[in-house]
C-alpha cells in the first residue's frame, strides 16, 4: 500500500486523526458542493501545500500519487466532454462522421471542466487524509465517532490480515511457479484455483490459532487496545475553517467574474 | 519455594477422540527455565494451552503456586494474567496493524487506568528492545522483530510465568541469541519460564530443568543433563542428544574415552577435553 507508507513517515502522523478528518471531509463536501473550476483546482493546489508542507511529504511524490485517478478522470470526462451533434450546430470543434458532427461545444466543455476540476479537488482532499493518517488511527477515529464498534473491530483485523494471507497466497504461488504451475493458460488456471482454495483454508486455521492467540491474552468480546499518545491538533480545526472560506471565496469570485 | 505453576494428573481429550494429554505432573519454579522438550505432535501446545486456561483439562487440575484454579470467569482472568503465553507463529499473535495498540492489548483488558497501561507498554517495549518500532505498522516489521512484539504482548500483562512455544523456530542465528539473553533477563527477574521445543541444541544452553513429553505423557524429567544420560529414549521419542553430548557419547561407546556424555555446551566440553587431556600426560 503507497499510501499508507507515507501515511507513516508523515510529520502529521502523531496528530490526532479527527482534525484530520475534519479538514480533509471539510474541504472534500465544499469542494464537491461548489463544482466549480476554481474551486477544484483551488482545493486540489491547497491540499497539495498542506500534504508537502505540513505533512513533509515531497511534492513529487503527491504529484505521482495524482496521476493514477488522473488517467480515470481523464477517460471518464472524455466520454462526458464528446457527443454528437446536428450538421449546422455551433461547435468548437468536431469531426464530421456519418452526416453528423463529433465533437464538442462550450457547454459540454464547461461541463466535463467542472466535473475534471471538482473531481480533482477531492482526489486531493483525500490524499490529505490518506499521506497523514494511517489506517489503524482512522479506525481508531471511527470508534470514537461512534460506529459500531463491531464493524470497526472487523476492519482493523481484515487490514491487519490482508498483509498475512497476501505473504501466504505469494509463497504459495511462487513454489507452484517454481514447480512450472503457471507455464500455460489451462495450467495458470488449475494453479490459481488451488491456490485460491488453499489460502482459504489455511485463513480458516488461522483464525482458531488468532482466537487461541487472543483469549490467552484475556480477550472477552471486544478488542480494547490503546493507541500511542496523539499532539490535539486543534489548529487543524481552524484550517479547515480557514480552507472552506478560501474555498468559499474562490466559488463567489469566480461567480462574480464569469 | 513451591512450583508457581504446576500441572497435576492433567488429561486432555480432543473432541475428536484425540487423547493428547495422558496424566501429565509437571511443574516450574521461579527463577529457573523449564524445557518441554517432545517431536511434533507430543502434547506440548496442548500442555499449554491448558495451563493458560484456554482450553479445559478433560480431568486433573492446574495449580497456581500450589492453589488449584478455579474454572470460573475469575479464575480464568487471574489464570490468564499470571500465566502468559507467546505463540510460534507471531502473525498469529499480533492482531493489530499497530504495534503500540497490539503490546497495550492485554493490559487493557486487565481493566488497568490509562496511565499504567502506558507505563506498562513502555516497560514491555524496553525490555523486549523494540520500543523503537512503536510507530512502525506491524507488517512492516521482520519477523526476528515481530518476535519480539509477541513477547512484549504478554510481557505488558506481567505474568509470574511465561510459556514460549518453540521461541527459536525461524529467527536467525543472532536473533537466537538475542531471544536466549532476553529470556534469561527474564527468568533472574524472578519468573517462571517454560520453554516447548525440540530443538535439542539450546535445550543445555538454556534449561535449568527440562521434562521430556512423549505422546501426551511425561517420560522423563530432571536437568537436562540427566535427561541426556539416556540417549535411547530421546531417540525413541523422535528426539537426539545435542551434538556436543553426542560427540562426547561416540567418544565414549567407539572410542574407549571415559568422556561425560551430559557435557553438552562447548564451555562444558572443553572442560572435560582438558581434564582428559591432563589425565592423558599423568
Amino acid at each position: 500500500m503507497g499510501t499508507d507508507r507515507w501515511a507513516y513517515q508523515s510529520r502529521l502522523r502523531r496528530t490526532d486523526p479527527l482534525p484530520k478528518l475534519a479538514l480533509s471531509m471539510a474541504a472534500l463536501v465544499v469542494c464537491l458542493c461548489c463544482g466549480s473550476v476554481g474551486v477544484g483546482l483551488a482545493t486540489l493546489i491547497g491540499m497539495g501545500a498542506l500534504i508537502t508542507g505540513l505533512g513533509g511529504v515531497p511534492l513529487r511524490v503527491y504529484l505521482r500519487f495524482l496521476s493514477i485517478p488522473l488517467a480515470f478522470l481523464v477517460i471518464g470526462c472524455a466520454t462526458m466532454l464528446v457527443r454528437s451533434y446536428p450538421p449546422d450546430a455551433q461547435v468548437l470543434a468536431a469531426l464530421p462522421l456519418g452526416g453528423r458532427l463529433w465533437g464538442f461545444d462550450g457547454a459540454a466543455l464547461a461541463a466535463a471542466g467542472r466535473v475534471f476540476c471538482t473531481a480533482l479537488g477531492c482526489v486531493g482532499a483525500m490524499y490529505f487524509l490518506a499521506l497523514s493518517t494511517p489506517i489503524t488511527d482512522l479506525t481508531l477515529c471511527l470508534g470514537r465517532l461512534h460506529v459500531p464498534r463491531l464493524m470497526v473491530e472487523l476492519m482493523e483485523l481484515i487490514y491487519r490480515f490482508i498483509f498475512v494471507l497476501t505473504e501466504t497466497a505469494g509463497h504459495i504461488r511462487t513454489a507452484q511457479a517454481s514447480r512450472l504451475g503457471y507455464q500455460s493458460a489451462g495450467r495458470s488456471l488449475h494453479s490459481l484455483g488451488l491456490l485460491a482454495s488453499t489460502v482459504f483454508l489455511r485463513a480458516w486455521r488461522k483464525a482458531d490459532r488468532v482466537y487461541a492467540a487472543l483469549e490467552s491474552r484475556g480477550y472477552a468480546g471486544s478488542l480494547a487496545t490503546l493507541p500511542g499518545d496523539y499532539r490535539p491538533g486543534r489548529g487543524l480545526y481552524l484550517l479547515a475553517l480557514a480552507a472552506a472560506g478560501v474555498q468559499l471565496a474562490v466559488f463567489w469570485a469566480e461567480r462574480r467574474l464569469l | 519455594m513451591g512450583p508457581a505453576i504446576e500441572a497435576k494428573d492433567l488429561c486432555y481429550t480432543y473432541e475428536d477422540g484425540t487423547r493428547a494429554l495422558d496424566h501429565v505432573t509437571l511443574g516450574a519454579r521461579r527463577g529457573r527455565i523449564t524445557g518441554i522438550l517432545g517431536a511434533n505432535g507430543a502434547g506440548k501446545s496442548t500442555l499449554f494451552l491448558n495451563l493458560n486456561g484456554v482450553l479445559t483439562p478433560t480431568a486433573g487440575e492446574v495449580l497456581l503456586d500450589g492453589a488449584p484454579v478455579r474454572r470460573d470467569r475469575k479464575g480464568l482472568t487471574e489464570l490468564r494474567r499470571r500465566v502468559g503465553i507467546v505463540f510460534q507463529d507471531p502473525d498469529d499473535q499480533l492482531f493489530s496493524a499497530d504495534v503500540y495498540r497490539d503490546v497495550s492489548f492485554g493490559a487493557v483488558n486487565l481493566g488497568l487506568d490509562e496511565g499504567e497501561v502506558r507505563r506498562r507498554v513502555e516497560d514491555a517495549l524496553a525490555r523486549t528492545g523494540i520500543s523503537h518500532l512503536r510507530d512502525k505498522p506491524t507488517h512492516a516489521l521482520s519477523f526476528g522483530q515481530k518476535k519480539r512484539a509477541a513477547i512484549a504482548g504478554v510481557l505488558v500483562m506481567e505474568p509470574e510465568v511465561l510459556i514460549l512455544d518453540e521461541p527459536t523456530a525461524g529467527l536467525d542465528p543472532s536473533g537466537v541469541s538475542g531471544l536466549l539473553e532476553l529470556i534469561g533477563r527474564l527468568r533472574d527477574a524472578g519468573m517462571a519460564v517454560l520453554i516447548a521445543t525440540h530443538d535439542m541444541d539450546l535445550v543445555p544452553l538454556c534449561c535449568d530443568d527440562a521434562y521430556l513429553l512423549g505422546e501426551g505423557r511425561v517420560l522423563a524429567a530432571g536437568t537436562p543433563e540427566e535427561l541426556f544420560r539416556d540417549p535411547e529414549l530421546l531417540r525413541e521419542n523422535h528426539l537426539r542428544l545435542p551434538r556436543i553430548a553426542h560427540l562426547m557419547d561416540i567418544l565414549r561407546d567407539r572410542d574407549g574415552v571415559d568422556a561425560d556424555p551430559a557435557a553438552a555446551t562447548i564451555g562444558a566440553a572443553r572442560r572435560e577435553i582438558l581434564r582428559l587431556l591432563k589425565e592423558e600426560t599423568k
